[in-house]
């Protein structure tokens, strides 16, 4: 190992940071999707158990039973690919496990305790629980997941807003340790950052039932089912995707601008500070610091910056050294990738609610048929979220303090590169089987006469004679 | 003792925890490829369908413990058993996700089923070739790891480790699965289950006698110190053993999970005894590699403001699924075509 020659040292380096980084971006990117849509479909199930409750309607227990089978596989892919996440700290970013463990690993370690437990327990009782439970312990059970899903997003939001505004901390060693937690965990970029990923899932689930459920108005079956999905998700979706916009605003104006400068050069795809209008779509060339072709609609970045008079510009890539500066193209359309799906959903909730006043929003085929096409955007604008907000953060880890390239394991490049392509087959199979399971599903429909089952007692006598001729056991 | 030793009593339980609870799943999955009658395979998929995944946090706590309170051991034991812990990985997700699937769908039985059995077994083999390779030493150049990719193999010690872990956990599937069913099902259990607690006398002994021809320097320091740990560790392992065989085929029908809970505690003793203080062997220890006093004391207090309710409620899980299986046509699910008709069983 040690006799190896020092140049094919420094380049394997690169790789092996480059295949590191790959690896975490595709198992991270994979594992958001789940999530994005969980957490607001086990509180889509809470309202239709709670509703069946409250109104004994069965069609409301169909959205239940139909919802939660959607949910299981969904969640259960969230947390088989949320452990890759928690094991790839140490595996591939051993360093980091060392530096960041007393602050990084404790919180996530409150978030395995508080949260993941609390799911975990009561998820059991919420897809199995039919006829063994009461119905009230099953609407416990489902808010409890709801609320351990909720407690998640909370810790794991203050560990990555931790890495993008590091603070409270004392640096000993090349080790972080905690000097005050109160500081750690509200630290400048978490209050935001949280709640605008927590609205953001909202969102993004209630757009998945709206979809779902419009594909069933275009097929012109189930129908009271689905005009009761489409109506709670496109309601809440028009209620919360105006104001996800302006908090997506609030986390720019108060977290990147004043602590993150060359993540706001890079998301607007400038290299110099003149240009006053807003880019649309381009093409950087990140080793030249120059845009191969850009397409802008003039004076809207100026606007955008409050200036109505159109000459304020907005700042440049150039500003930032070159070994500083995060990848353009990533941070660039990962931002627009969210922005362009929030326009669309935004236009297409308000067109909903003019619909609804004007009573033709159950009956308007050609708008089903767009909400059906909608359907993946909010897990798709989180995508695009989370890669502006990691790889705009580039080359930094815990920013400012910790380069990446510094935190990688010692391993061999064939590792990473076989288990990244291992990873790749996996999750690609996976996701393959999911959508095709959630497609077959819907196409299933909600069972036609759901009964609510008595609860039954579970228990067979014990003990039981061993050996003794069981039902249906001998052919 | 400190804060850094009171944190690896409570690593080493959640370690106990996860092998125990997750054990007898990954077995059960191993014991689904050995099962030919679709009507108890179906049964066994029921068992782990309804708690893999509350079990399965045991081993997100384990990892997380290690993460926050001995950050040094995080950084090196992991890459250093990169190679056991990727494939450990890629199979919890096969099982998990192919679990999922069979008990919400009808369809390919038989190929989910064969995903499900196969990613159990790698698993469980991993598992084990990873502790074997943690035990018998890594190599270490100041605070990183320092081997290659397969020193974990140690001239094949993780190999059999490995085949160990597999023979546990289907000793411990199989006295679960005798707990929890009735018939056919439950003879089938006892007869490999009183084959299977010999096989593990032998791989136990085995894995033990190598260790020290496999590198481990653990065993030579004090080792007549250790004894008052390892002789009381040996006869709790061997009287577990010899309960579970004996209680196979016996009432009441816990007897066998009994033992093989002995089981695992002696071998939870003997390990601490080989270890303590190194928590990856031979050269860093626990107050080496433990996180200052302030992020322990933080860990602590939220672990003990949670875990009662954590365990309250994996009890009431445990509780709710009480008693035998019930004679289903299907996995218990949600699905229509998943058979939801249970006949509670009398």
């Amino acid at each position: 190992m040690a006799s190896r020659p020092v140049l094919s040292v420094a380049v394997s380096q690169q790789t092996l940071v480059e295949l590191s980084q790959w690896q975490w971006a595709i198992t991270a990117g994979f594992h958001i999707i789940f999530p994005s849509l969980t957490v607001g479909i086990s509180m889509f199930l809470v309202v239709c158990y709670a509703a069946f409750m409250r109104t004994g309607r069965e069609v409301y227990l169909r959205l239940f039973r139909l919802w939660r089978r959607i949910f299981a596989i969904g969640f259960g892919l969230g947390v088989v690919s949320g452990i890759v996440l928690t094991f790839e700290f140490g595996l591939n970013w051993g360093g980091f496990a060392h530096d960041v463990g007393p602050i990084l690993g404790v919180i996530i370690g409150m978030e395995v305790v508080t949260a993941f437990f609390l799911e975990a327990g009561f998820l059991g009782l919420l897809i199995y629980g039919d006829g063994r439970i009461s119905q009230r312990v099953m609407l416990f059970s489902a808010c409890m997941v709801s609320l351990g899903t909720l407690l998640s997003v909370t810790w794991i939001l203050a560990a990555n807003s931790w890495m993008q505004t590091p603070a409270g901390y004392s640096l000993v060693n090349g080790q972080f340790l905690p000097r005050d937690w109160a500081q750690v965990i509200l630290n400048p970029s978490f209050g935001w950052r949280t709640i605008h990923m927590l609205v953001g899932v909202l969102v993004s689930a209630a757009w998945f039932v709206t979809g779902i459920s419009a594909w069933y108005l275009v097929r012109s079956l189930h129908l009271d089912v689905a005009r009761r999905g489409l109506s709670i998700g496109l309601g809440a979706a028009a209620i919360l995707i105006p104001v996800q916009m302006y908090l997506g605003d609030s986390v720019a104006a108060d977290y990147v601008i004043p602590y993150q400068p060359p993540k706001l050069e890079a998301l607007e795809g400038n290299w110099t500070s003149t240009n006053t209008g807003w880019n649309l779509l381009l093409w950087p060339d990140q080793s030249a610091a120059k845009n191969d072709w850009v397409v802008t609609i003039p004076w809207l970045g100026s606007a955008i910056a409050k200036d109505w008079s159109g000459r304020t510009p907005t700042p440049g890539l150039l500003q930032t050294p070159p070994r500083l500066r995060p990848m353009m193209l990533t941070t660039f359309y990962g931002f627009r990738l969210m922005c362009y799906a929030a326009f669309a959903m935004f236009a297409t909730a308000m067109a909903g609610v003019i619909l609804r006043l004007r009573r033709r929003l159950h009956v308007t085929r050609w708008f089903h048929r767009w909400l059906l096409v909608l359907t993946p955007a909010g897990p798709l604008a989180i995508i695009g979220g989370w890669v502006l907000a990691e790889t705009g953060r580039q080359p930094w880890l815990v920013y400012g303090r910790l380069l990446t390239a510094d935190a990688v394991s010692p391993l061999d490049t064939w590792q990473v590169l076989t288990s990244l392509a291992l990873l790749i087959l996996v999750y690609a199979a996976l996701l393959g089987t999911y959508i095709w399971y959630v497609a077959r599903v819907v196409r299933q429909g909600p069972e036609d006469r759901p009964v609510p089952e008595p609860v039954r007692a579970p228990v067979a006598p014990r003990p039981r004679a061993l050996g003794a001729p069981r039902r249906g056991a001998e052919r | 003792m400190n804060v850094a030793d009171v944190w690896m009593i409570f690593i080493v339980l959640a370690f106990g925890a996860y092998i125990v609870l997750d054990g007898y799943d990954l077995g059960i999955g191993v014991l689904t490829l050995l099962e030919r009658d679709d009507r108890r395979r179906r049964e066994m998929y029921e068992l782990v369908a309804r708690a893999w995944d509350g079990n399965e946090s045991w081993l997100v706590l384990l990892a997380v413990a290690l993460f926050g309170g001995l950050p040094l051991a995080y950084g090196i034991a992991l890459p250093s058993l990169y190679v056991p812990l990727t494939l450990m990985l890629l199979s919890l997700i096969w099982r998990g996700f192919s679990i999922e699937i069979i008990a919400q769908y009808r369809g390919w039985q038989r190929g989910w089923g064969l995903a499900f059995g196969v990613g159990s077994l790698v698993a469980a083999f991993s598992q084990g070739a990873a502790f074997g390779g943690l035990v018998a030493g890594v190599a270490v150049h100041g605070s990183s790891f320092a081997g290659g990719p397969f020193s974990f193999l140690h001239h094949g010690y993780a190999v059999l480790t490995g085949c160990g872990a597999v023979v546990l956990y289907l000793l411990a599937a199989s006295a679960w699965v005798y707990d929890k069913s009735d018939g056919e099902l439950q003879r089938r259990a006892a007869r490999t289950g009183r084959v299977l607690t010999l096989v593990l006398a032998v791989a136990t002994a085995a894995c033990w006698a190598l260790l020290q021809p496999a590198g481990t320097t653990a065993l030579d320091p004090g080792a007549a110190a250790r004894l008052a740990v390892w002789v009381p560790g040996a006869v709790v392992l061997a009287g577990g053993l010899a309960h579970a065989h004996r209680s196979f085929g016996r009432h009441p029908d816990a007897g066998p999970v009994a033992g093989v809970l002995a089981v695992y505690g002696g071998g939870l003793i003997l390990a601490i005894g080989l270890l303590y203080p190194s928590v990856v062997p031979p050269h860093v220890t626990v107050h080496a590699a433990a996180s200052p006093a302030g992020s322990l004391t933080f860990l602590l207090i939220g672990v003990g403001l949670s875990m009662p309710a954590i365990l309250a409620y994996n009890a009431y899980a445990y509780w709710a699924f009480r008693g035998k299986l019930p004679q289903t046509d299907g996995v218990a699910g949600t699905a229509p075509d998943g058979v939801g008709g249970e006949v509670a069983a009398v």
